[in-house]
């Protein structure tokens, strides 16, 4: 089950020890009893008539019953290790933390290099705020255990799957490198002064202003063997040399900006109506990708899922969709 | 295919370069060879994991297997 409930039906699902992932407003994950649950604020969801935005009485589940045996873990930002290290040998940690805070920050410079990172996958997303609360209220992730919230932990759900069970990571990135400037960074973070731009050395976010990209619509692209790998433009301040990414730049990988996108609903359609969607399990779409898409009321297709600040699929992404499956 | 041994000579080139000649559109695979790029591990840490790797994914990852011996 992938839908958007009611909270008294949520309530009644955790109650019979349905294990669940959930996304929605704080005001309406605030009202869910203790239980086998995660879950983390975000108002935005793409559901099968288009992109909605909910600010309270619902919440999006995930059941996960039919997969396996569900253990729910709660880290801070010293652990985040754990997340892969306690996750079943055949299995994957669906992991939500919210944006903002050290555990998002971590989590984006290392899981990469989290040991089993690559045998016993992480999937998920970034809670979230109503983006006209940016700065007023903060996202949240909760450990349904104790039906606790926390503004920078990540807490995890493991689903431990049968034998004759794998998991398939899949991710949809609508964004290609466009064939210009090749883009290289010194330092792994979201914060960005110089970089080389075809290997001379400039200040990123004046090459950013004179490209007119400030708008910061066309992510970074970056080649990972292959993977188109997203790191959005948050904030481009010409003035003080500095430019703050949704998600982190890493020395050793090559960067373009990215082409145009037009319709990027039409975009999506054809590239989910493409994809195996057997045995799906979750997805998740970026925030960026909804507003400047103009996803709300358009279907895309595919799998219904939250709306979030930031995508997990092994690692961080920016712009990007996940489809995690079980086949 | 089966995945070679961990004592098979091909998890050192695997692990000394070769595993970016790789052919894959599998993330995973995708974004473990671009760690390991970046990585400044010693090459027999880097070859147990891309033997584990493989040993973990190989009934996902036929094309992708049937490559490690060759690159």
């Amino acid at each position: 089950m992938n839908e958007m409930i009611s909270i008294e039906a949520a309530a009644e699902l955790i109650r019979r020890g349905t294990p669940l992932s959930l996304a929605g407003p704080e005001s309406a994950l605030d009202l869910l009893p203790a239980g086998n649950w995660i879950g983390g604020t975000i108002p935005y969801f793409m559901v099968a008539s288009g992109g909605v935005v909910v600010n309270e009485g619902k919440v999006f589940a995930t059941n996960l019953s039919t997969l396996g045996a569900v253990n729910v873990a709660c880290y801070g930002a010293d652990d985040l290790a754990a997340i892969a290290r306690h996750a079943p040998d055949n299995g994957f940690a669906i992991t939500i933390i919210p944006a903002g805070g050290e555990c998002h920050r971590r989590f984006a410079d290392d899981a990469a290099n989290f040991e089993g990172a690559f045998l016993k996958p992480t999937v998920g997303w970034i809670a979230g705020v109503h983006l006209d609360d940016l700065g007023r209220q903060s996202p949240k992730v909760y450990d349904g255990r104790t039906a606790t919230k926390y503004e920078d932990r990540a807490v995890v759900a493991y689903v431990d799957l049968p034998a004759d069970k794998t998991v398939a990571v899949e991710i949809v990135n609508l964004f290609e490198p466009e064939d210009g400037d090749l883009l290289n960074f010194d330092t792994t973070g979201f914060d960005v002064g110089d970089c080389r731009v075809n290997g001379e050395r400039v200040n990123f976010a004046r090459y950013v202003e004179a490209r007119g990209l400030a708008h910061g619509r066309l992510p970074l692209v970056g080649d990972f063997a292959g993977a188109h790998v997203n790191a959005s433009l948050q904030h481009v301040d010409a003035a003080a040399g500095k430019v703050t990414l949704y998600a982190p730049v890493f020395p050793g990988v090559d960067y373009r900006f990215a082409k145009p996108v037009g319709d990027y609903a039409a975009a999506f359609r054809q590239r989910l109506a493409a994809l195996d969607n057997s045995g799906a399990v979750m997805a998740c779409n970026c925030i960026l990708n909804f507003s400047f898409g103009e996803l709300e009321g358009k279907a895309i297709g595919g799998i219904e899922g939250p709306v979030t600040f930031g995508e997990i699929a092994y690692q961080l992404l920016n712009q990007t969709m996940v489809v995690v499956r079980v086949v | 295919m089966a995945v070679p041994p961990l004592n098979h000579p091909c998890w050192q080139r695997l692990a000394t370069g070769g595993l970016s000649r790789i052919k894959t559109q599998h993330l995973g695979t995708q974004l473990m060879t671009k760690r390991l790029e970046r990585s400044t591990e010693p090459a027999h840490a880097k070859a147990a994991e891309i033997h584990a790797f493989f040993a973990k994914w190989e009934r996902s990852l036929p094309a992708e297997v049937q490559q490690l011996s060759t690159l």
